[in-house]
C-alpha cells in the first residue's frame, strides 16, 4: 500500500490543506467564543430559581445533548432558509457549532460553579453582598479556575466536530481532504494528511490545557 | 425583661420564635433578648438547634412564626432590608470559611470597599491595622492555605470586624481547631468582647464563657431549657439535662 502512497500529490495540495487547517482554526475559535457566550446566558439561567428561565434553558440542553450534531446542523442549514433566513454555510456552521457546544459548556460552567462549597456562599451572603457581588467576586473566580480544564477539553471536541461543516461545504480541513479524495481518488492521502493537522490542533489545544493547569496550580493557593 | 410590647427591645429579640425542618420543630418557642452590649454564650448537645438559632440572627436561615427583631428591624418585614442589616452583623463560622483566593489582607477588605464602598487605600489600612490586632501583621499576604486554622480563624474574625459591625456571631469558632490553637483564637474573642460588642458566641468553652459572658443559655431539642450567669450555669446547673450534659463535657 505505501508505495503506492503518493507524498507528491500531499505536497501538491499542501496550499489546499493549509487554508483547510487556517479555517478550521479560525471557525472553530470563532464558534468557541460563540458556545462561551451561548453557554453562560444558559447557565445563568438554569441557575434561577424561577421555572421561567431555568425550564426553556434545560430543556434546550437536553435537546441538544440527545440529538446528533449532524441532525442540528441540517436542521439550521434547511431550515434557516424556509424561515427566511438565508445565511452563508460558513456562518450556519459557526452558529450550529456555537450552540451545540455552547449547552455543553453551560454544564461545565454549572458543575463550576455548583463545586464551589456552600460555606463561600454563606460567608459572602453574611457580609451584606448582594446577588451579584457574590457571583462576582466569590464564586466565579473559584469557579473559573476549576472550569478552564474542562473547557478546553470541550474545546477539543469543537475543532473535531467542526469537520462535519465539510457536509455543507465549508471549505475547511475536512473538505481539503475530501477533495483529494474525490479529484484524485487519493482518500488515503487525502485522510491520513487531515488526521495529521488534527493531531497536531489537538496536542497544540492539550499543551494549552497543561500549560494553564500548572498555572492555575500555582497562582493563588486553594485548600 | 419585657418580654411584650415594643417599649425596650434587646439588639437581637427572639419572641416566640418557631422554626422547622421539615416536620422537624428545630426551634421551639424561643424566647432571648440580648442587649446592646452584652455576651450571651449558647451551648447544649450537638443537634440542639444552636446553629439554627444565631444563623436566624443574620437570615441565612428564615424562621416560620415568632418575631425575631434584630438592631431595631423585624426580620422578614417587606420593609427590613436584610443585605443592609447583614453588613451590621458579623457571621464567624466554625469551617472560616475564608476567601481561598484572596490573601489574609484581601478578605478583610473585600466587603468593606464593595459593600461598605469605603476607599480601596482606607479599607486596606484598617485591615491592615486589624490583621495586626488579631497577630497577624506578619501574615497580611498570605493566602488561607497557608496559614493554620488558628491563623485563618483569627483572619475570619478581622474580616468581620473590618466591617464594623454593630453585631459579632459566631458559631462554634474553635470546634474545627487543634487543642494547641484554641486559646489564640480564644483571646481575640475576649478582646472584642471587652471592646463592647454585642455578641452570640455558641461555644462549649467555659473559660471564656465565665470571663466575659453575661448569660449562658442551654439549649437542648430546640428549646431553651435554662439560661443564667456562668457562675449558676457552670456551677449550680438546675435541670437533669443541663447536668447530664455539663458532666460529659467536664470529662473532656
Ligand atoms: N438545612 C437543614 N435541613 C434539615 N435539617 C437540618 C438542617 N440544618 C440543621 N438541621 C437539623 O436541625 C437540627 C439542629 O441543627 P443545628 O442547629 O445545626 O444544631 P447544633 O448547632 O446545635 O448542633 C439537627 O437535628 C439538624 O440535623
Ligand atoms: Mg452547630
Amino acid at each position: 500500500m505505501l508505495e503506492n502512497f503518493s507524498f507528491r500529490t500531499i505536497v501538491e495540495y499542501l496550499p489546499l490543506f493549509g487554508q483547510g487547517l487556517i479555517t478550521t482554526v479560525w471557525l472553530s475559535a470563532l464558534s468557541f467564543v460563540g458556545a462561551l457566550i451561548v453557554g453562560i446566558v444558559l447557565c445563568a439561567m438554569n441557575l434561577q430559581r424561577g421555572w421561567l428561565f431555568r425550564v426553556p434553558a434545560k430543556a434546550y440542553i437536553d435537546a441538544v445533548r440527545a440529538t446528533p450534531l449532524l441532525a442540528q446542523l441540517y436542521f439550521l442549514y434547511f431550515g434557516l432558509p424556509r424561515l427566511g433566513f438565508v445565511l452563508p454555510e460558513l456562518v450556519v456552521g459557526i452558529l450550529a457549532l456555537s450552540l451545540n457546544s455552547g449547552a455543553y459548556i453551560a454544564e461545565i460552567i454549572r458543575a463550576g460553579i455548583l463545586s464551589i462549597p456552600r460555606g463561600q456562599v454563606e460567608a459572602s451572603v453574611a457580609s451584606g453582598m448582594t446577588y451579584v457581588q457574590r457571583m462576582r467576586l466569590v464564586v466565579l473566580p473559584q469557579a473559573f479556575k476549576v472550569t478552564i480544564p474542562p473547557l478546553l477539553g470541550q474545546g477539543i471536541v469543537l475543532v473535531k466536530d467542526s469537520a462535519l461543516l465539510s457536509l455543507i461545504s465549508v471549505s475547511e480541513l475536512t473538505r481539503a481532504g475530501q477533495l483529494l479524495a474525490s479529484d484524485r481518488f487519493m482518500p488515503a492521502e487525502g485522510f491520513l494528511t487531515i488526521a495529521a493537522f488534527y493531531l497536531l490542533l489537538y496536542y497544540g489545544l492539550k499543551g494549552l490545557a497543561g500549560v494553564s493547569s500548572r498555572w492555575l496550580g500555582t497562582a493563588g493557593a486553594r485548600t | 425583661m419585657t418580654k411584650t410590647g415594643l417599649a425596650k427591645t434587646g439588639m437581637i429579640d427572639f419572641r416566640g420564635v418557631n422554626k422547622w425542618f421539615g416536620t422537624l420543630n428545630v426551634l421551639k418557642d424561643i424566647t432571648l433578648s440580648v442587649e446592646p452590649r452584652e455576651v450571651v454564650v449558647v451551648c447544649g448537645p450537638s443537634g440542639s438547634g444552636k446553629s439554627t438559632l444565631i444563623r436566624c440572627v443574620n437570615g441565612l436561615e428564615a424562621i416560620k412564626d415568632g418575631d425575631l427583631v434584630v438592631d431595631g428591624q423585624r426580620l422578614g418585614d417587606p420593609a427590613t432590608n436584610m443585605t443592609q442589616l447583614r453588613t451590621e452583623i458579623g457571621f464567624v463560622f466554625q469551617s472560616f470559611n475564608l476567601y481561598p483566593h484572596k490573601t489574609a489582607l484581601e478578605n478583610v477588605t473585600l466587603a468593606p470597599i464593595h459593600v461598605r464602598k469605603i476607599p480601596r487605600a482606607e479599607a486596606e489600612k484598617a485591615g491592615r491595622e486589624l490583621l495586626a490586632k488579631v497577630g497577624l501583621a506578619d501574615k497580611v499576604n498570605a493566602y488561607p492555605a497557608q496559614l493554620s486554622g488558628g491563623q485563618q480563624q483569627r483572619v475570619a474574625i478581622a474580616r468581620c470586624l473590618g466591617m464594623r459591625p454593630k453585631i459579632m456571631l459566631f458559631d462554634e469558632p474553635t470546634s474545627a481547631l487543634d487543642p494547641e490553637m484554641i486559646s489564640e483564637v480564644l483571646d481575640v474573642m475576649v478582646a472584642v468582647a471587652e471592646e463592647g460588642m454585642t455578641m452570640m458566641v455558641v461555644t462549649h468553652e467555659m473559660g471564656f464563657a465565665r470571663k466575659v459572658a453575661q448569660r449562658v443559655v442551654f439549649m437542648d431539642a430546640g428549646a431553651i431549657v435554662e439560661s443564667g450567669t456562668p457562675e449558676e450555669f457552670f456551677s449550680h446547673p438546675k435541670t437533669d439535662r443541663s447536668r447530664a450534659f455539663l458532666s460529659k463535657i467536664l470529662r473532656h
